[in-house]
């Protein structure tokens, strides 16, 4: 499989290039959707296909195609070099300082106990259905909806460098939900089974039965819960709640491109500016976030980046002091750093690498301390749990979070459920005001499938994770009218 | 791929022997994405793709795969084969639905010739001259100029057959000072040097305006919403809630509300000359002019082929863009009519806070003024808004005539003129 990624490399060297790099792709993806008791869509997917990346007199250069053999091979590194030149009519001042990296030979293969691909299609319907059965049974659910869908990544990369690494990543993904219905509103709740790089061992039925009859009970006590106050409270996050807060407003905030303005056009720029590094105040003493692409099982696990860096593990938060970025080669140098953090993924074989969020996620608390002891210490608060609505600013300063059910806290109890709650905040006051995690007993990762960045728009995936963490006087706010 | 070889390729395709019926898509992709940041060309991406989607039916069972290789007929017949054979093992779905076997004339609506033309090297150039732009104003730009050609094909074992060619362009680019910022876009099918640098102008001029911005304290007020935040803003409500089964099994706002929609008229249409889109669906379904909302009133919501069966409707496929019909004011005659109020450039990171409301939330960016007696005062700082699309339909006081918008899909939107919109918090 190297020979013609090695003659792309080559051909590129030949013209001239400072660096070039081919990755081969094939990606096997299948999804099965359910809803209430009839599979919906069952859709498997077969793409293949190579990407050539050449940097010529300091421009960018990049094309792609599905035809793997020797005459496309040298097409498309014509087109990329021809890229290159119409990118060389606006060169960037002072050219492209790429990071040195060593030769890297790597195999990679993630967990995989039970080959998805292998499960039958019987197997997968049985979770499914069985699932929205329970949901159903529940008068008030008037639709019970749910899917599985796995992807298989096998990938090759080369570079003139002298690189060569495979990996072979295959990850699950499922999610079930039930929408209710009452005289006069509608409410949905859902269940992530924890998406992951591992095969169908993930899932049991026994979780998504026990799981469908929690939410569908959940989603009918939305239906009559009341409106969330509003003013400034103590809240509590579960780990997937936080999960998202984590993603949104100390991932993206701490991309290296970002931060330079490569993403003004798209997603915007970053609050976090270099000088910042090692002595901001991002946090909390509480607050540790640590990014690691070595972390068994995480989504942005896959042994080596798209720029052929290994993955790592480093501190970007460490005691509420902000460390450093995550970052790729071309970037590295911003930060003053000699090396890459290994964090440049694409998406696809016709995408080129961009900088992406690692795994990242909230240390727990080095107290022992259950969730019933962090909320005791809460005289009238909110406990939010699951994904909801999430918007935040350009800057990643100002955030609005909503939880898929939230509950009232009184005089240190999870009480009655509220509806339409919304937890509004600026990234720094809200990391500041976290008083204290639940141990490591209590944590969980939390997996995150869709992270949209780049211009065209590449979806990439990574996991997070948190214990159930307490934060002091955040202003709430409600999505829905009086 | 034209409309001859997707014929040979469609027909090919069903002549492999099978033991049901066969739907066939085609999608074939060339777009260059030219993207800059700092008046230098930082990416420069060419992506080609052609799929092959098949579709098995068996009776109610149905099942599909993609793949991207097209002239392996050995490969295709194995995935035939393969793909009945899982089909077999599909529990049953009520709603699966027959082909249409419909034969569609296309006009081809959403291709422009030059764009068909247009090559690697002008959009360099054309980048280059954004960037050339944003040197000499010493404003940093950065944005992405992407040129999109297209074709999708259908064809079905019931004799369905449709094809078209269909282009896409988006630049939008990004003025940044010291202490703000400013936007503009260009949308359609068609882009020339000319355009790239009014679009480029209009963006600088923005963030020239945009330099130090004082706090306004959030507040309702009357605001002016520029195309692009219009255009964001509906077309979320749109996917949350303009489904006619979700509304007639109560699971949509629209089961729940009895109020107004304002005046405005909202509706979709392959042939708009402002921004047109392809014209038929991927389930070879024609896609014609349809009203969704008419002057306020609203009319049948999308409707799915087993939907429309089932509760004796017509099909009205989800479109493919959006036109909201305007008053023909001119944005400058908007901002003088306005004692006190705000002007909006564009909004981001809109999501949903209370779908049975359809209550949404977002920020605004890159150009926020303030706007007192008839006048552009000062920029603002930019703001969070929590606002229902519902309310704000019965609180448009004017609006101008709508043009082309919509990076993520073609809409043409005017700007409006909306009283009491509620903004909630700064950005700091």
């Amino acid at each position: 499989m190297y020979d013609l990624l090695k003659m792309a490399c080559d051909l590129a060297r030949h013209e001239g290039c400072q660096f070039a790099d081919a990755r081969y792709l094939s990606i096997r993806k299948q999804r099965v959707t359910s809803r209430d008791q009839a599979i919906s869509s069952g859709s498997e997917s077969d793409d293949r296909g190579f990407g050539v990346r050449v940097l010529f007199q300091d421009a960018w250069g990049f094309a792609s195609s599905p035809n793997y053999n020797a005459d496309e091979v040298v097409k498309v590194v014509a087109l990329a070099l021809r890229i290159a030149r119409a990118s060389a009519l606006a060169p960037r001042a002072g050219g492209i300082n790429w990071a040195p990296e060593a030769a890297l030979r790597l195999e990679f293969k993630s967990d995989c106990r039970q080959e998805p691909f292998e499960v039958s299609l019987e197997d997968k319907a049985d979770l499914l259905i069985s699932a929205n059965e329970v949901m159903l049974r529940n008068k008030t659910i008037k639709r019970a909806q749910g899917f599985l869908s796995f992807k298989r990544v096998q990938r090759w990369y080369v570079n003139t460098e002298g690189s060569e690494c495979h990996s072979d990543v295959t990850t699950s993904e499922s999610m079930i939900w039930a929408v209710a219905v009452g005289q006069d509103d509608f409410q949905t709740r859902h269940w992530q089974a924890p998406a992951s790089n591992r095969g169908f061992e993930s899932y049991s039925k026994q979780d998504f039965v026990e799981q469908a009859e929690r939410i569908a009970a959940e989603a009918e006590q939305k239906l009559t819960a009341r409106l969330a106050p509003e003013g400034d409270f103590d809240i509590v996050t579960d780990s997937e709640n936080l999960s998202l807060t984590i993603h949104e407003s100390v991932g993206h905030a701490t991309e290296l491109d970002r931060v330079m303005g490569y993403e003004v056009s798209m997603a915007g720029a970053s609050f976090v500016s270099r000088d910042k590094m090692g002595n901001f105040q991002y946090g909390s003493d509480q607050v540790t976030l640590i990014a690691d692409n070595t972390l068994e099982h995480g989504l942005a696990t896959q042994g080596f980046d798209d720029d052929g860096v290994p993955g790592q593990r480093w501190e970007i938060v460490k005691d509420g002091i902000f460390q450093t970025y995550s970052s790729g080669r071309e970037f590295a140098h911003y930060a003053d750093e000699d090396r890459s953090r290994g964090s440049c993924r694409a998406d696809h074989w016709s995408s080129i690498p961009i900088v992406r969020i690692p795994n990242l996620f909230l240390a727990p608390g080095k107290k022992a301390l259950s969730p019933d002891e962090l909320i005791g210490d809460i005289e009238h608060g909110l406990y939010f749990e699951g994904m909801d609505s999430f918007s935040i600013d350009q800057w990643r300063l100002n955030f609005q979070f909503g939880g898929n059910a939230v509950w009232e806290i009184k005089n240190g109890r999870k009480t009655g459920m509220l509806k339409a709650a919304l937890y509004q905040s600026s990234t720094p006051y809200f990391w500041n005001a976290c008083d204290a995690s639940c141990d490591e007993r209590f944590w969980k990762p939390h997996g995150v499938t869709t992270c949209g960045k780049g211009d065209p728009m590449q979806v990439a995936q990574m996991t997070h994770g948190a214990a159930p963490t307490r934060f002091r006087k955040i202003r709430i706010c409600r999505g829905r009218d009086s | 791929m034209n409309r001859k070889q997707a014929q040979e390729l469609i027909a090919n395709i069903l002549e492999i022997p099978r033991e049901g019926e066969l739907r066939i898509q085609v999608n074939g992709v060339n777009r260059l994405g030219t993207r800059f940041n700092d008046c230098a060309i930082s990416q420069n991406v060419l992506r080609q793709q052609t799929t092959l989607t098949l579709v098995a039916r068996l009776e109610q069972k149905q099942t599909s795969v993609t793949i991207n290789t097209l002239d392996d007929r050995e490969l295709i017949k194995t995935n035939i084969e393969s793909l009945f054979a899982t089909c077999r093992h599909m529990p049953d779905d009520e709603e699966v639905m027959p082909a249409t076997g419909e034969v569609i004339d296309i006009d081809e609506h959403a291709f422009c010739s030059t764009t068909d033309a247009t090559k690697i090297e002008d959009i360099g150039a054309w980048a280059a001259l954004a960037c050339q732009a944003g040197t000499k104003a010493k404003i940093d730009l950065a944005g992405l100029l992407e040129v999109g050609k297209m074709f999708t094909a259908y064809g079905d074992s019931n004799g369905g057959f449709a094809h078209e060619r269909h282009h896409r362009i988006d630049y939008h680019v990004t003025a940044s000072g010291a202490h703000g910022s400013g936007w503009a876009e260009h949308q359609g099918v068609s882009i020339d040097a000319d355009e790239v640098l009014t679009s480029t102008q209009r963006a600088i001029n923005k963030c020239a305006r945009a330099q130090n911005p004082g706090l306004f304290k959030p507040r309702p007020i009357t605001v002016i919403l520029e195309p692009q935040a219009v255009g964001d803003l509906l077309s979320m409500a749109f996917w949350y809630g303009f489904d006619q089964r979700a509304k007639d099994e109560g699971r949509s706002v629209f089961s729940h509300y009895d109020g107004d929609f304002g005046n405005l008229s909202l509706f979709s249409d392959p042939a708009s000359t402002i921004n047109p889109s392809l014209s038929f669906t991927e389930e070879g379904i024609a896609l014609g002019k349809s009203m969704w909302l008419d002057q306020g009133e609203m009319q049948q919501l999308a409707t799915n082929k087993y939907w429309a069966h089932k509760q004796d409707l017509t099909v009205k496929p989800s479109p493919r863009n959006l036109i909201l019909s305007g008053a023909g004011t001119t944005l400058d005659d908007l901002v003088e009519s306005t004692q006190d109020g705000i002007l909006v450039t564009r909004f981001w990171y809109i999501r949903a806070t209370d779908p049975g409301t359809l209550g949404f939330t977002g920020m605004t960016r890159d150009g926020t003024y303030r706007i007192k007696n008839g006048k552009v005062t000062n920029p603002v700082v930019e703001m969070r808004w929590n606002e229902s699309v519902l309310r704000l339909l019965n609180n448009v006081v004017d609006s101008s005539e709508p043009i082309a918008t919509g990076e993520f899909f073609p809409m043409a939107m005017p700007a409006l003129k909306v009283e009491n919109f509620r903004f909630s918090s700064l950005s700091e």
